[in-house]
């Protein structure tokens, strides 16, 4: 086990499964120590993540490779790591490569796992299946570090904000009702969706993910609605849980069609181990994903594939059949074309090089083969991609389904904090990055576009919103915009980069509006706030780190990853202008981004007092909410450095993940695999001295500067108003009153909704319930009655019939005994009479018998 | 004389036979129905003796037979007596239709 540390992130990913089955069983009658136990195995499992990231740096991108940094090509002993198939299948020219096969358990990315639901693909020796596995790599390291850490921080935390929770009655005064506390249960849940979250993380297959994807679900659901009695908080509960099955209806179907078309729902490449025909075990490689839909740059024998394919490798291989069928083939025939109608499949073996350019075109099945090539319509390609989107797209809460994370701040703040949002809420951003290699150039602009108008939408109505938690609801969704966004462009390692420092400062903000909820006694709105900071100096002034950061202030760790974000997305509108929106948008954004933050800040601490009931008793909060705090706000801070720190491109934490990027991404000359939509992209970012006839300065200058520049524009508006009060807010509320209004109703969204799905499935609900009462029920009545008629005809004829029967035998017994009572005379003379004329009889009839006889 | 023979024996048995059952069929006496029986039981004794006499293969039976009866008739008679006297303690008649009761 020790061989391969992967073992070490799946312990880490089941504690949290074991305390929660403990507390599952006895947490009610543990008090206080339920949450002990919720804390001990989450905080272990930190333990064993950073020892699995410490066995993981010596392969990591700072020390496994000479040459690592941002402007310099990735190097090709990189990318091993993430080759596909052809690469691992064996490499003539380079001796050092080792196929996967072959590889040490020992040297990530650590996989293993087993095949628990085995389906017959009908070829003999072929298996596939739903698999049970883990993939460890870079990605899944610092994910694991990242979640682990936040959470243990706010289950310290919840420790405290929880703690009125442990008394026998509680006050829900939004509710108007007195209730037991619940304070097991919370850390209950708590442990459930860890041990969901990590297990996300850690899957290796798009279906594993889809159970741990719908585990955090439900852990959302039960945490929004842990306030119950409140009818707010149940109705926001129903609300996220139904929106998400808009998305994972689609993320269903986009893997139905993976699965019907590429055989697996596995990602990367794994390797099984089974007996060949001498009966010794041999390892065999079967291609996950990746490897199935983007083509290799050689064939299963290590031989590089022909340069005319040089447009192909790497990509899509798009395919359209040949028209003219040779005589006697039955089997259809393709030729490579741009603008195919079909996408070739590629297996780990049993195809050469030159089969794929032979005059009379490829031979190839048009069902998922193990063994040979297949291909499946483009078209379903790209749905399969735009659904497993639409999983992330609700899971992440973006636009059109973003509707459902504001309301979800009915939960208790660490809920928000965790779930929504530092990790469940990103998880929708790590599935676009870990299945990014899948996705199609159109989806990923409908990715890209999607990121962009959540950005924009999600921040206007941030705005105004005066809900301390709203505010940051609102900015969780539009930094997630940020993220999917940065994929969408192809800004891979932004997008991560920004989910990962976005974790600390988001959970910090919320953790810090949770301390001012937990001092102000349960108020959340802003103007009743003011003036706070003397009162909870540290809350203040950690919530301020975490302004800083979400603003993008240099140093702070958000102005390193905003700033990879807006390269990325600057790289991409350079090269195709006609999607110049990507850049604005966010560039817009960033100022609103700004003004928010520092809007919320002043209007809690800052200024005059606005409500001296809730000023006087507001008090800081203790120790245990505290020290979590400030832990975030030095991560918050620090979690991007690099050297030199004030270089924004120098993050250790950027090209870490820069080493873990897929290869389809690296624009190196000699990576052959490279995505063609995206090559000049990442090249420009990277390289822009090759580009000279780009009339542009440097794009991390601009880029950044113009980022720098908007932010602080923001922050300069946010001051004069809410600090200096130059301007005052309610006058300008009132001069644009109709867009007022416009944001404070979050854009009409819930209306919309309200008349185009609520509404029609209420009315759809009715004609159900009419159906149901009228018609079902009538059949169901109608039966019933006809049961009674039967019964009652039946019960006629067992009285009748049978039972006269048996009523006339006793009868005519009855009728012949009283007949036969007559015989009984009484006087002996009779009886002598009687067996006289018997004698007689008996004679005469024997008599005349003997006679008939004789 | 020497014709007699078994038939007429049996005549007789028969003869004593019937006057016995019109006996007990007629009399109202309970003492005359005695009588009655045993005019049938001496009815079969006659036949038991002359079928004795006149059949090799009833020599023995024949005669032990007619000792049995006339045994059993004895017997018969005690105990029919005693039920007679019993019944004329109870109804002061030996008028046998007045013994009704197992009417039924």
């Amino acid at each position: 086990m020790l061989e391969n540390p992967g073992w070490l992130f799946v312990g880490a990913t089941l504690l949290p499964l074991v305390s929660f089955l403990l507390l599952l069983i006895g947490g009610r009658h543990w008090g206080r120590a339920a949450g002990w136990i919720a804390t001990a195995a989450i905080g272990a499992a930190f333990v064993l993540s950073l020892i699995g990231a410490t066995l993981y740096l010596p392969y990591s991108g700072w020390f496994a490779h000479h040459h690592h940094g941002h402007h310099h090509s990735a190097g090709h002993e990189k990318h091993e790591q993430h080759a596909g198939p052809a690469q691992k299948a064996g490499h003539e020219h380079d001796h050092e490569h080792v196929t996967l096969a072959q590889r040490e358990p020992g040297v990530p990315p650590w996989q293993g796992g087993l095949i628990w639901a085995k389906v017959s693909t009908g070829e003999p020796g072929q298996a596939t299946g739903l698999r049970l596995g883990f993939y460890v790599d870079g990605l899944t390291v610092a994910m694991f570090v990242m979640i682990t850490l936040v959470a243990t921080l706010i289950h310290i935390f919840s420790t405290g904000y929880m703690a009125e929770e442990l008394q026998d009655e509680v006050h829900d005064h939004q509710a108007h009702v007195v209730r037991a506390g619940r304070y097991p249960r919370f850390f209950t849940y708590m442990s459930l969706f860890c041990f969901s979250m990590l297990n996300l993380v850690l899957a290796d297959n798009l279906f594993q993910i889809f159970i741990s994807w719908e585990l955090v679900g439900i852990c959302s659901y039960l945490l929004i609605g842990y306030y119950y009695e409140r009818r707010s908080a149940s109705n926001a509960a129903n609300k996220a849980f139904i929106t998400n099955r808009v998305g994972d209806a689609g993320f269903i179907i986009g893997a139905a069609i993976l699965w019907t078309y590429c055989g697996t729902l596995t990602l990367p490449d794994t390797v099984r181990e089974q007996r060949n025909a001498k009966g010794e075990v041999v390892r065999v490689v079967e291609p996950g994903l990746f490897s199935r839909l983007r083509m290799p740059a050689t064939d299963s024998h290590g031989t590089p594939l022909p340069a005319q394919l040089d447009e192909y490798i790497g990509n899509f291989a798009r395919v359209e059949p040949i028209s003219e069928r040779s005589s006697g083939d039955a089997a259809t025939r393709y030729r490579f074309s741009s603008s195919g109608p079909y996408v070739l499949l590629f297996t780990a073996d049993h195809f050469h090089g030159e089969d794929l350019v032979l005059d009379d075109g490829i031979s190839a099945s048009t069902s998922p083969s193990a063994t040979g090539l297949s291909v499946m319509p483009y078209w379903a390609l790209v749905l399969a991609g735009i659904g497993v989107f639409l999983g992330c797209v609700g899971k992440s809460a973006q636009f059109p389904l973003h509707v459902w994370l504001p309301d979800a701040m009915e939960g208790p703040t660490p809920v928000s904090a965790l779930i929504h949002a530092a990790t469940m809420v990103a998880a929708g951003v790590y599935l676009v990055g870990r299945a990014f290699p899948m996705f199609t150039s159109e989806v990923l602009l409908v990715i890209a576009y999607v990121g962009a108008i959540t950005l924009f939408v999600a921040a206007t109505i941030a705005l105004v919103q005066t809900d301390i938690k709203k505010v940051l609801a609102y900015s969780t969704v539009s930094q997630l915009g940020f993220m999917m966004l940065a994929l969408g462009v192809g800004g891979w390692i932004a997008g991560l980069f920004h989910l990962l420092t976005h974790a600390f400062f988001k959970a910090l903000l919320f953790l810090g509006s949770g301390s001012v909820i937990h001092g102000c006694h349960h108020e959340q709105d802003m103007m009743k706030m003011g003036g706070l900071y003397d009162k909870m100096k540290i809350t203040a002034l950690t919530m301020l780190v975490g302004v800083l950061a979400i603003a993008g202030a240099p140093l702070f760790s958000g102005w390193y990853s905003k700033d990879a974000i807006m390269v990325s997305a600057l790289s991409f509108v350079v090269h195709y202008p006609q999607h110049m929106l990507l850049f604005l948008l966010p560039l817009i954004t960033v100022a609103m981004t700004a003004f928010y933050m520092f809007r919320l800040w002043y209007l809690t601490f800052t200024g005059e007092p606005r409500d001296e009931h809730v000023y006087e008793h507001a008090h800081e909060s203790p120790a245990v909410m505290t020290v979590p705090l400030i832990v975030l706000a030095f991560f918050s801070v620090t979690v991007a450095w690099g050297w030199p720190p004030w270089d924004a491109h120098a993050s250790a934490l950027e090209h870490y993940l820069d080493h873990e990027m897929p290869i389809y991404l690296h624009p190196d000359p000699d990576n052959r695999q490279v995505d063609k939509f995206l090559a000049p992209v990442r090249k420009y970012a990277e390289q822009p001295e090759a580009f000279p006839n780009v009339q542009l300065p440097e794009p991390h200058a601009l880029a950044g500067l113009l980022a720098l520049l908007s932010a602080g524009i923001g922050f300069l508006l946010a001051t004069t108003v809410y600090y200096w009060g130059y301007l005052d807010p309610e006058g300008t509320r009132q001069q644009f009153a109709s867009v007022y209004d416009f944001l404070w109703e979050k854009w009409h969204f819930d209306e919309l909704y309200r008349w185009i799905a609520v509404r029609p499935a209420l009315v759809l609900a009715r004609v159900c319930r009419w159906f149901d009462l009228n018609v079902i029920d009538g059949l169901v009545d109608g039966s019933a009655r006809a049961t009674v008629r039967v019964s009652q005809w039946d019960g006629k004829f067992d009285l009748g019939i049978i039972d006269g029967l048996v009523n006339l035998t006793a009868d005519v017994i009855y009728a012949v005994g009283a007949w036969l009572r007559n015989v009984q005379t009484g006087f002996l003379r009779n009886y002598v009479l009687f067996l006289a004329l018997a004698a007689v009889g008996i004679f005469a009839l024997v008599s005349y018998i003997l006679a008939l006889v004789g | 004389m020497n014709n007699v023979g078994l038939t007429q024996y049996l005549l007789i048995g028969a003869v004593l036979f019937v006057s016995g059952v019109v006996c007990m069929a007629i009399k109202r006496n309970a003492i005359g129905v005695l009588m009655g029986v045993e005019l049938v039981l001496n009815g079969a004794t006659v036949n038991f003796a002359a079928f004795a006499r006149f059949h090799d293969a009833f020599r023995v039976e024949g005669q032990i037979f007619a000792l049995f009866t006339i045994v059993l008739a004895a017997a018969e008679a005690a105990i029919a007596l005693a039920i007679v006297l019993n019944f004329y303690n109870n109804y002061l008649t030996v008028d046998v239709d007045s013994a009704e009761e197992l009417r039924g």
